[in-house]
């Protein structure tokens, strides 16, 4: 740039330009006295020198580099001219294209022959943490140089030598669910040290109770379905199967209409009001005097309706409180019978002991039915109904292994706010 | 004064029984390491019958365990490794959050595991308790080798439940112990005769499911738990008795064969051989070569009764009931329930190579028997072999005979598929199909019945008329001789009827024993009092019904039947 900048000024200094400071009078004889210079200074080196000449040289040298592949200088004869003596080749072109097909002259001269290398992408060599990459590897060649290994390396290094010398490394206690886990005879009559030992040296394990062995339910580990459940089942017991079903949907229909009916506020009951109107409805029509008397009348009943109705809000309030009371307490009453599991008492019948009662009562499992028109008429067609988790879930609790408990939710006392925040809120 | 006074609560039903959250306190455990520590064990919650007394005057929901039970977990030595679990999560969250990944390294190889072997020793000391329990645990196996792998539960469980699972299947089959199998909509109901336990399970279809979110998954994962060891332990033993190589290899013979084929296409190299095992179409190598099975069988003991052996030459007749045939499966048909109730009963199984590794023959293999179809129509069909649906399968292993085929052929409506747990007591109500197959089962004139009814089906009217003929004729028959006796009789020609000297009867003692029964029962009856009869009425009233109501069905299908029959009847014209 600072030789652009001189070219400026010295252009004028070129022949065929007109001088800078030339007086226009005509007097050229009086040539004004340059200022000298200090070109030993740094300050003055690049304003006051002239370096055109080397500039353009070095140009011409790096385009000839950059286009030609190299000067044109040191290039050979042969490589710039060729001598053309008229003759033609063709012999050995057809033996020498089946083995050695010479690349196309077009593809030779295409190819980049600059002696400049194309520049490479910084960023495709940057390692991030060179740095600290760096160090890690010479702090462990210095480590390694010093005889300290890495744990894997001495881990392998003792395993390999307990192999070698034939004694057992210490077993890892393998995972309860490791797919290739190994199995033993584990009811073997194998040697058993003598039990006064174990127990001294409190190896022996505590006695299980009696009490515990006894399964806590008759019920069958897997109940088979009825024969109604088949794939392609029979006429009559496809039949049962969905009576069954239906009895247990209108027990449950009946349970939410009883509720309906106990919660229901009756409203068409008779209010003074309502009473009043019927009362006088004939009336009206007949006396014509009486239009005014009623705008008296209703002021009066305005007054009186509230009055009363203050008064009943206060004994209906007292009714409704024992309403609910009372609906709670047959609403508890409904669930109990509900959900009251025949088999279960059965079950605990049979047994002798009371009805088993958690708190969750147990939930009987909706009965797997499939419709006339879902029955599949192939294997193939076939949709599975129900799900055999949920299956085996519901047999555990009816067999009282676990207990019938919900999944604890969590219920917010005051509900969350919503706000934007304000830079959102003014992107509109 | 005061300390004499005997207080609330102190004694009796209040101090046996400990709530959850106070045993919970006692064990020094989460509420999931409890949950799961009563789970392994075994340890149920108890009802108080006064639940206000237990629970010291108030009625707040709580559950409540035996006192003497949860002193009994206090020594379980998992106790232990439960907590040290817990300061193994607290160490490695704090190796994390201050990033020393050595330590972090060091504590994940020496993370704390448990055995829950002299568990399965002391809730069943003796190898048949345990056979006893291991429907549950089968059924649980099976459905967890469904679940897919996504990470939800450990991969590592579903791998090992369908490890056992497919060893299980292997012994069945190898056993011949299979009994009875029932499709439901549900999924398919096994149930085999293991060491004289009778034990049944269920196997989900092979069809996606939507899991249902209600279900407690660390609940099923802690069960899975332990049924996964208990079925391995059961799986060694059983093997054991069989002679069997445990963890299971195949026979050598099949190896070679399965060998054949370019094994890369199938699964990957570790897994597979264990997929070759889950593909049950080649038999199990054996620890002592032995003699041929049936050798073992034909030991006679004496002792037994005519019934046993009965029921045992009965027995082995039905484990060979497919024994010579073979069978194809087509693509459609679940395979692995097929090739298991198949080779369960000694037949032949193969299916197309590119379905699935570990098939022994072509289709085009000429020695097919029966290849089993599940479409309306198919292509290409061979001359010597039936083309039959899946159905068939199962209803000849429920019925222990080989049903004929007519009416499982490809497109014919199949005949319902009774379940083979409902055992009919007297007065039940019977389909008519369990009436036919206990006739064939029986041998009594099957084929001509069949004809029979086709006959009937064909013409209506005709039949009818001819019944009534037939009817008509046997009565005018009857009719016919009555009359020329009496002429006869009347003409004074003496009867062709001669005196000839008498038969001795055989006495059937069985009959007289019988009849003498009756009629000391009838007798009895006549004596006894008036309130008694009335009582007796009563009951007799009730156990009628039973038959009552099966005869009321009988007449309602015959209705159904007689009213579906011009149906049958223009569906087989169309045909």
């Amino acid at each position: 740039m600072a030789a652009v900048r001189r070219h400026k000024r010295v252009a004028a200094a070129q022949p065929g330009f007109l001088p800078i400071k030339s007086s226009l009078d005509g007097n050229s004889s009086v040539i004004k006295r340059r200022k000298r210079v200090n070109k030993n200074k740094k300050k003055s080196w690049n304003r006051f020198s002239d370096i055109q000449d080397v500039e353009e040289f070095l140009d011409d040298v790096r385009l000839q580099e950059r286009a030609t592949g190299g000067l044109i200088a040191e290039k050979t004869d042969d490589t710039l001219f060729f001598v053309d003596t008229g003759e033609t080749e063709e012999k050995d072109t057809q033996a020498r294209k089946c083995k050695h097909s010479k690349p196309l002259r077009i593809d030779l001269i295409l190819q980049p022959d600059s002696h400049i290398q194309a520049p490479k992408n910084v960023l495709a060599f940057q390692q991030p943490n060179a740095k600290k990459q760096r160090r890690i590897s010479e702090r462990a060649a210095k480590l390694a140089a010093m005889g300290v290994l890495p744990r894997r390396e001495k881990l392998l290094q003792l395993r390999s030598a307990a192999a070698a010398s034939g004694l057992s490394v210490k077993e890892h206690p393998v995972a309860n669910n490791n797919p290739d886990r190994a199995f033993y005879d584990l009811w073997s009559a194998g040697k058993t040290a003598d039990p006064y030992y174990l127990e001294q040296t409190k190896k022996k394990l505590v006695k299980r109770p009696d009490r515990l062995n006894e399964k806590p339910s008759v019920l069958p580990a897997v109940e088979v379905i009825a024969p109604g459940g088949s794939y392609n089942p029979d006429f009559f017991s496809h039949q049962d199967l969905l009576r069954e079903a239906h009895e247990v949907e209108l027990k449950k229909q009946k349970a939410e209409e009883k509720l309906a009916r106990q919660l229901a506020v009756n409203e068409d009951k008779a209010t003074e009001e309502s009473t009043f109107k019927e009362q006088v409805e004939g009336l009206i029509e007949e006396e014509e005097i009486e239009p005014q008397e009623p705008e008296g009348d209703t002021e009066d009943t305005v007054m009186g309706p509230t009055a009363t109705q203050e008064k009943k809000t206060e004994k209906q309030r007292k009714k409704e409180k024992a309403q609910r009371i009372k609906v709670k307490k047959s609403l508890y009453n409904i669930i109990n019978k509900n959900t009251k599991v025949g088999e279960v008492v059965t079950c605990c019948s049979l047994i002798g002991i009371e009805s088993v009662l958690f708190f969750r009562r147990f939930q009987t499992p909706d009965l797997d039915v499939q419709l006339s028109d879902e029955l599949a008429s192939s294997l193939r067609s076939l949709k599975p109904e129900g799900s055999i988790l949920k299956d085996r879930f519901k047999s555990l609790q009816k067999r009282n292994i676990i207990e019938p408990r919900e999944r604890a939710r969590f219920n917010r006392k005051y509900k969350l706010k919503y706000s934007e925040k304000r830079a959102f809120r003014e992107i509109e | 004064m005061g300390g004499l006074q005997k207080k609330k609560y102190e004694s009796g039903s209040a101090t046996n029984y400990i709530s959850r959250n106070k045993a919970r306190k006692k064990l020094s455990l989460s509420l999931a390491d409890f949950r799961r520590l009563c789970i392994l064990k075994g340890i149920y919650p108890h009802e108080p019958k006064h639940k206000k007394k237990v629970n010291k005057g108030s009625t707040a929901p709580r559950t409540f365990y035996l006192l003497k039970d949860i002193r009994f977990l206090l020594h379980e030595p998992i106790v232990g490794k439960f907590r040290e679990y817990k300061i193994f999560v607290r160490k490695l969250r704090k190796a994390y959050g201050k990033a020393e990944w050595s330590g972090v390294q060091r504590m994940k190889e020496n993370k704390p595991a448990y055995k829950l072997d002299h568990i399965i020793k002391e809730r069943y000391p003796t190898f048949i308790d345990a056979v006893r329990d291991v429907d549950d645990a089968l059924s649980m196996c099976f459905l967890f080798s469904t679940f897919a792998r996504t990470g939800k539960c450990h991969v590592q469980t579903i791998q090992l439940c369908r490890r056992l699972g497919v060893e299980w299947m292997n012994y069945i089959i190898t056993s011949r112990s299979l009994r009875k199998v029932f499709l439901s909509i549900k999924g398919i109901y096994y149930q085999a005769e293991v060491l004289g336990q009778t034990i049944t399970w269920i196997i989900p279809y092979q069809f996606a499911h939507d899991h249902p979110t209600d279900v407690d998954y660390r609940v099923m994962a802690t069960f899975t738990e332990l049924y996964t060891t208990l079925l391995g332990f059961v799986n060694f033993r059983l093997y054991q008795t069989l002679n069997l190589v445990y963890p299971p290899k195949l026979d050598g013979q099949g190896e070679f064969s399965l060998k054949s084929e370019c094994e890369e296409d199938y699964a990957l190299e570790s897994e597979s051989y264990s997929e070759k095992l889950a593909a049950l179409s080649a038999s199990l190598a054996r620890t002592v070569p032995s003699v041929e099975d049936e050798e073992a069988e034909l030991d006679h003991f004496p002792a037994e009764g005519v019934k046993k052996k009965k029921k045992n030459l009965e027995q082995n007749k039905q484990k060979k009931l497919f024994e010579g045939l073979k069978f194809f499966l087509n693509r459609e048909v679940p395979r692995e329930s097929l090739a298991f109730v198949i080779r369960c009963f000694g037949g032949e199984v193969s299916w197309d190579k590119s379905l699935c590794i570990g098939s022994t023959y072509d289709e085009t293999d000429e020695t097919i028997t029966h290849h089993i179809v599940d479409r309306p129509t198919i292509d290409k069909q061979y001359i010597n072999r039936y083309y039959i649906q899946p159905q068939w399968v199962y209803d000849c292993v429920n019925g222990k005979i080989l049903l004929p085929v007519e009416e499982y052929f490809l497109g014919v409506t199949l005949p319902p598929h009774l379940s083979p747990f409902v055992e009919e007591s007297e007065g039940d109500y019977v389909p008519p199909e369990k009436l036919k197959l206990l006739a064939l089962q029986k041998g009594e004139k099957p084929p001509e019945e069949d004809e029979e009814e086709e006959e009937e089906e064909e013409d209506d009217e005709d039949d009818e008329e001819e019944d009534d003929q037939s009817e008509d004729e046997d009565e005018a028959e009857d009719e016919a001789s009555l009359a020329e006796m009496e002429e006869k009789r009347a003409q004074g020609k003496s009867l062709s009827v001669k005196v000839t000297p008498g038969k001795v009867k055989p006495e059937n003692r069985m009959r007289t024993e019988q009849e003498e029964k009756a009629e000391e029962k009838r007798l009895a009856i006549m004596m006894m009092k008036k309130r008694e009869k009335y009582l007796y009425d009563k009951i007799m009233f009730g156990k009628k019904r039973h038959v009552r109501e099966a005869n009321k069905l009988a007449a309602k299908r015959k209705a159904h039947d007689d009213a579906n029959k011009p149906d049958k009847k223009k569906k087989k014209k169309k045909c």
